[in-house]
């Protein structure tokens, strides 16, 4: 028992240490920061303002609007990326050719990462459309989706879902193959055939995994940063910029310290509450296979 | 209920199975499959009428055919080429669900997030039956298989023995023409196997259906089928009822598979004298039964080297006969099994103790001999003679 606490603490301690450093510190600092009105210089005066940046988040229009649309294109990218990721894994783990480079090509999005992906979309949804406007002379389809506000909404859900998409279709194809093959044959004998066998057999039986990827689409649309600032940098006219752009201007820019850790506050209070619910409620619906 | 006619079924897992295979190890591939140019045949040649109410079972060794020949059955898996019949209508084409057959997997394969009774109405909810029906058919076969106490628990909450019992009230709610039972008791532990065999032989009164049941022991196989159904790479080597098939098995592979512990085999010479066919091992002859001389004198059999085999319950100690020295001892309770070294083989003799205690001590000499309608006469290619 002595020596598994101490290879207990050889194991722990040297990631501990970096977490309370980088992350547990920060953290409760932040907490410190969002009770007074700082502009982030070294040498100014931290001045205590009590709850009043609370009170300036909720009487925050830009703040609130962006709370809004980050909530709407987190309610349409969960469910467009989680569809999409469970169809591409229902594809690649059936018994089709090349399933294997299918599914590299459909991880591939994710391991570009989001700032170059959204460089690159920059380009295809900006330049890339407007030169196929002159090409093809149809400019009601073909061009700059980023410079209206409605569009450039749909570009960050079309380029985030293409993130994403691909990680989740990983964790889908985990738990589709986790399924006991006697007990997709048994459904077969039973006549659940195609849909029949996903609605009764398969779904249920890929809670866990439902559970695993809505947890980390809701937390990753809710906080989606690289995407916003690379595609449309929060454009035209603010009218795409999420909360964790939104933060980091009010900070960053605005160099609104306590302002801007409020609404970090607000915004980590919002996230850890839908996803603890999320959690909750759908890992009720999972079973000990 | 319905009967089942295969006609000439053939499986052939075409070369890339082939290939995968090969990692898996070149011994089993040699040992289990034939490897042709078009791929590893799993099944050929295999031909069998199933009567209406049968019940018939497949063995033989792991990787024999019988599986796959259940599951073409069911339709699970594809027929190479062949016919398959049940009832009159051709199945080869015929999607699973619509072949109205039902069944029982040896890992059970019950639909864990689902309840017993969920897991028994499944079938009859997808066919859209009425719930009133659904629940007096899901009720009448948890009644028969005495598993209405649980019909609210899920399959986790359930041992073993009551999984397998779920799994096959799943199979009798529907009330199939043909009943597929694939290894069902493998899984259970020895006393929970044996009880379970009861279950099926009582079940099988109970319901008027067609059964086809897989299965690697030859004591399932003996017990259970009306008529069995010998496999090996692929091929059926012999079928009959339990006791023909004990009786008469048509080659030493079925003589070996079938009983336990396993036939003895002896190196020995058939003979004929005075026109009468007897068996010359370890230096005794022994005359062969009437029922034999006929049979051997109807295939015009010569006289020939043949390997000689004898059940062990058959074989008796005496004064003089084929000489042989105890290795091992075995006290089963009302018999004793000797292993004894004789004629260069490993024989197994059991010797009934008849109540009274039985002492072998290892390395005693002793005299085996046997009687004249016991023993199985089989030519160097393996083939019983008598057939």
């Amino acid at each position: 028992m002595k020596i598994n606490k101490k290879w207990y603490i050889v194991f722990v301690v040297p990631i501990l240490i970096p977490f309370i450093f980088t992350v547990i510190l920060p953290f409760f600092q932040g907490i410190e920061f969002s009770f007074v009105k700082w502009n982030g210089l070294a040498k100014a005066e931290k001045v205590f303002v009590g709850l009043q940046n609370f009170k300036d988040v909720l009487h925050d229009d830009r703040f609130m609007t962006s709370l809004g649309r980050t909530s709407l294109f987190t309610l349409i990218t969960v469910v467009l990326v989680n569809v999409i990721a469970l169809a591409f894994a229902t594809w690649v783990t059936s018994e089709i050719k090349f399933k294997n480079t299918g599914r590299a090509m459909l991880f591939m999005p994710y391991l570009i990462g989001g700032l170059i992906l959204g460089y690159v979309w920059k380009y295809v949804l900006g330049q890339g459309m407007t030169l196929l406007a002159a090409n093809t002379g149809n400019e009601s389809l073909f061009f700059n989706w980023l410079s209206d506000p409605q569009y450039a909404f749909i570009a960050m859900i079309v380029v985030a879902t293409w993130q994403m998409a691909g990680y989740m279709m990983v964790i889908y194809i985990a738990g589709l193959e986790a399924i006991s093959g006697d007990v997709l044959e048994a459904a077969k004998m039973d006549g659940a055939n195609g849909w029949k066998e996903f609605i009764h057999i398969k779904l249920p039986l890929l809670m866990p995994s439902i559970t695993i990827c809505l947890f980390l689409t809701l937390s990753n649309c809710f906080k989606i940063y690289d995407v916003n600032v690379s595609l449309t940098g929060g454009g035209p006219a603010n009218s795409t910029e999420m909360i964790s752009l939104n933060i980091y201007n009010e900070i960053f820019v605005q160099s609104n310290f306590g302002l801007g850790q409020a609404k970090a506050i607000v915004f980590f209070l919002i996230v850890a509450v839908i996803t603890f619910l999320q959690v909750r409620l759908t890992s009720k619906k999972e079973v000990e296979i | 209920m319905a009967e089942v006619k295969l006609v000439n079924l053939k499986k052939v897992y075409p070369n890339t199975e082939k290939k995968k295979k090969a990692k898996k190890g070149e011994e089993e591939k040699k040992i289990n499959l034939q490897i042709t140019d078009e791929g590893v045949v799993a099944v050929q040649e295999f031909n069998l009428d199933i009567k209406d109410q049968e019940f018939i079972v497949l063995v033989g060794p792991s990787g024999c055919g019988k599986s796959t020949t259940l599951r073409m059955i069911a339709g699970l898996e594809e027929i190479s080429s062949g016919e398959l019949y049940i009832g009159d209508k051709l199945m080869n084409d015929v999607e699973p669900k619509d072949r109205d057959i039902a069944m029982v997997f040896q890992n059970y394969a019950l639909y864990p997030h689902m309840t017993v009774y969920e897991n028994m109405a499944f079938s009859l909810k997808l066919k859209k039956t009425p719930k009133d029906i659904i629940d007096q058919k899901v009720r009448e076969a948890a009644e028969i298989l005495d598993i209405t106490q649980y019909l609210d628990r899920k399959p986790k909450a359930l041992s073993g023995g009551q999984r397998q019992r779920v799994a096959i009230g799943r199979a009798i709610v529907r009330a199939p023409q043909v009943m597929l039972m694939d290894e069902p008791l493998s899984n259970l532990d020895a006393k929970l196997r044996n009880e379970m065999r009861a279950e099926i032989i009582k079940l099988r009164q109970r319901i008027n259906t067609t059964f086809v049941y897989v299965t690697h022991d030859q004591t399932e196989a003996m017990t259970l089928g009306d008529r069995i159904v010998i496999m090996k790479d692929g091929f059926i080597q012999q079928i009959g009822t339990p006791q023909e098939v004990f009786d008469h098995p048509a080659n030493l592979f079925v003589a070996g598979f079938i009983g336990t512990p396993q036939m003895n085999f002896f190196d020995a010479k058939l003979v004929k004298k005075d026109g009468k066919y007897a068996v010359e091992a370890g230096g005794i002859t022994v005359e062969l039964s009437e029922d034999k001389q006929a049979r051997l004198a109807a295939n015009n059999v010569e006289a020939q080297d043949i390997t000689l085999g004898v059940r062990p319950d058959h074989i008796v100690l005496c004064e003089n006969g084929i000489r042989g020295r105890v290795d091992v001892s075995e006290l089963m309770g009302s018999s004793v099994h000797l292993h004894i070294s004789a004629e260069g083989k490993d024989i197994i003799v059991i010797v009934p103790t008849n109540g009274a205690a039985a002492s072998f001590p290892m390395g005693s000499e002793v005299n085996l001999t046997f009687g004249g309608n016991v023993a199985h006469v089989f030519d160097k290619d393996g083939k019983n003679l008598e057939w």
